[in-house]
């Protein structure tokens, strides 16, 4: 584990790699300015780290990449984490006032004769004001190139979500030490938080980590501050973000560590995690991993079945509810995503397992060291 | 809070002529709903996205969520307004949206939005005229901006988790400590205090005596913040702090500085008495009534005539849902702006002079207080030690 005392940008291979991709992609869509609000989005065209702050944020021009010239035009008042290739010019700077982003933007070389320009989202405010800023172009939808190139991952890109996998995984390894009669999930929160910051990462993931499992409801849950009891299903989910990347796990644990997960639902998961990662050979459609869940009898979980992992947000989204998205969307090598098995039953409750897994050209490998069914069966 | 909050949104609505608001954005979802959950990273924020639909003529504001909260939200809305979540980044979960919308709202109606996805923007059977939509963000933003009794106590039990945090992290702070452990123990105590989720990635900056020392920036001038890494601080050091949570769906703030290890020398008293000048000639002046530009122009009397605030930032910004929401006081949106901006009783203004003093670095800290009719009253009472 690295340890890192100063701020600085993304390697220069991961960066490089990833801008050319996106650039390629641009050439190909016949695009002459992307420019992105979402943070990952952002990170992923300039190699930039900045600050964190929980929750979703509205547009706004964070970041612009201009296909003639290959430069990046970011948001930031300052230098310090900016990669050499991004000089001082092409920073603007924090701003509460719409007409000086468009001022920003007005002055980047390009922006007057770009002819279409895409953008990752809109709010109706900026739906206005680019225009100005862009006025020979036509705004188009920047997502389907982004996630085209984003669901793929690099080998450095694997690399760093296995690092932050890592810190995940030890952060968890804390909070299940304190997991015993008493203690609540706001309680247990706090002490996966701290273990995390402990091993030098400041930014979850999610701040939603620990779950009592209901015994009368698939999914329902009470408050955060019951405690938990013996013979409680609690679920853990860890989630990270180390240096841009989320490494997400989750586990389930019965109190009293020696109290072992009731038999027939243990079951129940290893058939339905067998059918998930037998769905996940290369070429075929995602929907077969919401047919996994079909195939053992098991009813949709309350969670996607798969997410993508990468800067936050990424392809592929599987879940019950959108299943024409699930049947566009094919098992690719390259594809980093937290698949999830969740068996639920009446007077026990839920067995909540989630795996980090990269495809590779022999099919899914584990990005965490400890599965869950190997952790599972050395605690039962 | 609840029932007062949706009499303020919908009258707000009338006198917009809008029909239907459908909110993306978490915090005006949390406004419009009640609905309280630890807040993501923002990247995966993105698609654990509840979403609100508020309809003009129902009482009660729909919630279609992946938050399995259930228990809570039962609380707060019926069980037929609550319904699963819905993903508006995919062109499928924006039909399956408009197909329910459908039944909820009446015909032909005017629908404002505060975020416009891509997959929204192709929707056009239902939601939106192909122009681009109306803004609901300004109805929350308006409805926000005064906070009742009620939202006030709640905002200063989370100003107090803050500050039961920071005391223990102002306990541990010693040369040696790394900053990610200062980090560790603000988390660990916001959690164990009833925090619902950490919103900012806490600064615990080290200022550079000199600006020329520290990063480029594209003012010219200071750089903060700057974040936190596994950096230990020496004896002596400068921090500069910043912070801030989640608790019953507001947001704290947080701002101190801090020297390691050592009392402040004469230089440093004399920078922290004259902030207090500074703030105390802006908080002289502050009451409900009074524009932004009078406390502009008192703080920069009391400062000699210079503006006693970073440039990126501003002297004040309003706090509640949002970390930093109206009312914007001496930001870059410009001084014709703060000359109309009238501060109203309810609002709640944190205020953040800085005193800078090129060689030998300055002092900064933060005020949270909420104006009345003749004044201002502290929300806070957290000590200025070591100075």
């Amino acid at each position: 584990v690295v340890t890192i005392t100063e701020v600085r940008p993304d390697g220069k291979t991961l960066r490089l790699a990833r801008r050319a991709r996106v650039l390629g992609e641009m050439e190909a869509a016949g695009i002459d300015v992307l420019v992105v609000g979402r943070e990952g989005n952002a990170r992923y065209v300039s190699g930039a780290p900045r600050l964190w702050t929980a929750g979703s944020r509205a547009f706004g021009p964070g970041c612009v990449l201009v296909r003639a010239t290959g430069s990046v035009h970011l948001l930031s008042t300052w230098d310090e984490g900016i990669p050499d290739e991004i000089p001082h010019e092409n920073l603007y700077g924090i701003s509460f006032n719409a007409m000086n982003f468009v001022k920003a933007l007005q002055r980047i070389e390009g922006a007057a004769r770009a002819r279409t320009v895409a953008t990752d989202a809109l709010t109706p405010s900026s739906a206005q004001l680019l225009p100005k800023a862009f006025p020979s172009a036509e705004l188009i939808d920047g997502e389907p190139l982004l996630r085209r190139v984003r669901r793929v991952k690099t080998p450095e890109e694997v690399d760093a979500i296995r690092a932050s996998v890592r810190v995940a995984e030890r952060s968890l390894e804390e909070a299940e030490a304190a997991l015993a009669p008493g203690v609540t999930e706001r309680q247990l929160t706090g002490v996966f938080m701290e273990a995390m910051a402990s091993h030098g990462v400041t930014t979850p993931a999610t701040q939603d980590f620990a779950w009592i499992t209901s015994r009368q409801h698939p999914w329902r849950r009470a408050s955060r501050d019951v405690p938990v009891e013996p013979g409680d299903l609690v679920a853990f989910e860890a989630g990270v973000i180390l240096g841009g990347y989320a490494g997400e796990l989750g586990r389930t644990h019965s109190v009293d560590g020696d109290v072992a997960i009731d038999g027939a639902l243990s079951q129940s998961w290893d058939e339905l995690w067998d059918r998930l990662l037998a769905a996940c050979r290369l070429g075929a459609p995602l929907t077969e991993l919401l047919g996994a869940y079909e195939a053992v009898g098991v009813p949709p979980p309350p969670m996607p079945v798969a997410r993508g992992l990468g800067l936050g947000f990424d392809l592929p989204l599987v879940t019950h509810a959108l299943p024409r998205t699930a049947a566009d969307q094919h098992v690719e090598v390259g594809m980093v995503l937290a698949l999830t098995a969740y068996v639920w039953k009446e007077g026990v409750g839920a067995v909540y397992g989630q795996e980090p897994l990269v495809v590779t050209a022999t099919g899914p490998e584990p990005l965490s060291s400890n599965p869950f069914r190997d952790a599972r069966s050395s605690v039962t | 809070m609840h029932r007062e909050r949706g009499q303020r949104v919908r009258a707000l609505m009338r006198e917009q002529g809008l029909d239907v608001l459908v909110l993306l954005g978490n915090t005006n979802v949390a406004y419009a709903t009640g609905a309280i959950w630890p807040l993501a990273d923002s990247g995966r924020a993105n698609f654990e996205q509840p979403v609100a639909v508020v309809v003009v003529d129902d009482e009660w504001p729909h919630l279609f969520s992946p938050v399995r909260e259930d228990d809570r939200l039962h609380t707060e809305l019926p069980s037929d307004h609550l319904h699963g979540p819905v993903y508006l980044d995919f062109d499928e979960g924006v039909e399956l949206f408009a197909s329910q919308l459908a039944g909820m709202v009446p015909a032909s109606p005017v629908i404002a939005v505060d975020e416009w996805t891509n997959a929204l923007r192709r929707e056009r059977s239902l939601l939106f005229a192909p122009d681009a939509p109306v803004d609901g963000g300004r109805v929350i933003s308006r409805a926000k901006a005064t906070k009742t009794d009620d939202e006030l106590s709640c905002m200063r039990e989370g100003l107090r988790i803050t500050e039961r945090a920071a005391a223990e992290v102002q306990a541990r702070l010693a040369p040696g400590v790394r900053q990610s452990d200062l980090t560790a123990t603000f988390l660990r105590t916001i959690f164990d205090a009833g925090a619902d989720a950490n919103i900012l990635d806490p600064i615990w900056q080290v200022m550079p005596p000199r600006i020329a020392d520290g990063p480029w920036t594209t003012t010219g001038d200071l750089a903060c913040p700057l974040l936190t890494t596994e950096r230990k601080v020496a004896e002596g050091d400068v921090l500069w702090v910043d912070t801030g949570i989640s608790y019953g769906g507001f947001h704290s703030d947080f701002g101190r500085t801090w020297i390691v290890g050592r009392e402040p020398d004469a230089r440093q008293r004399a920078q922290f008495e004259r902030w207090r000048e500074i703030m105390g000639a802006v908080l002289e002046v502050t009451r409900a009534g009074v524009t932004a530009a009078e406390l502009t122009a008192a703080a920069i009397s009391a400062a000699g005539g210079v503006k006693p605030w970073m440039p990126h930032f501003y002297l004040g910004h309003g706090l509640g849902i949002d970390s930093a929401e109206m009312p914007y006081v001496g930001s870059d949106i410009g001084e014709a702006f703060d000359a109309t901006l009238v501060l109203a009783e309810g609002m709640v203004l944190v205020l953040e002079p800085i005193v800078w003093e090129d060689g030998a670095a300055g002092y900064r800290s933060e005020e949270v207080l909420h104006i009345t009719e003749e004044g201002w009253m502290p929300m806070t009472d957290y000590p200025y030690d070591p100075f």
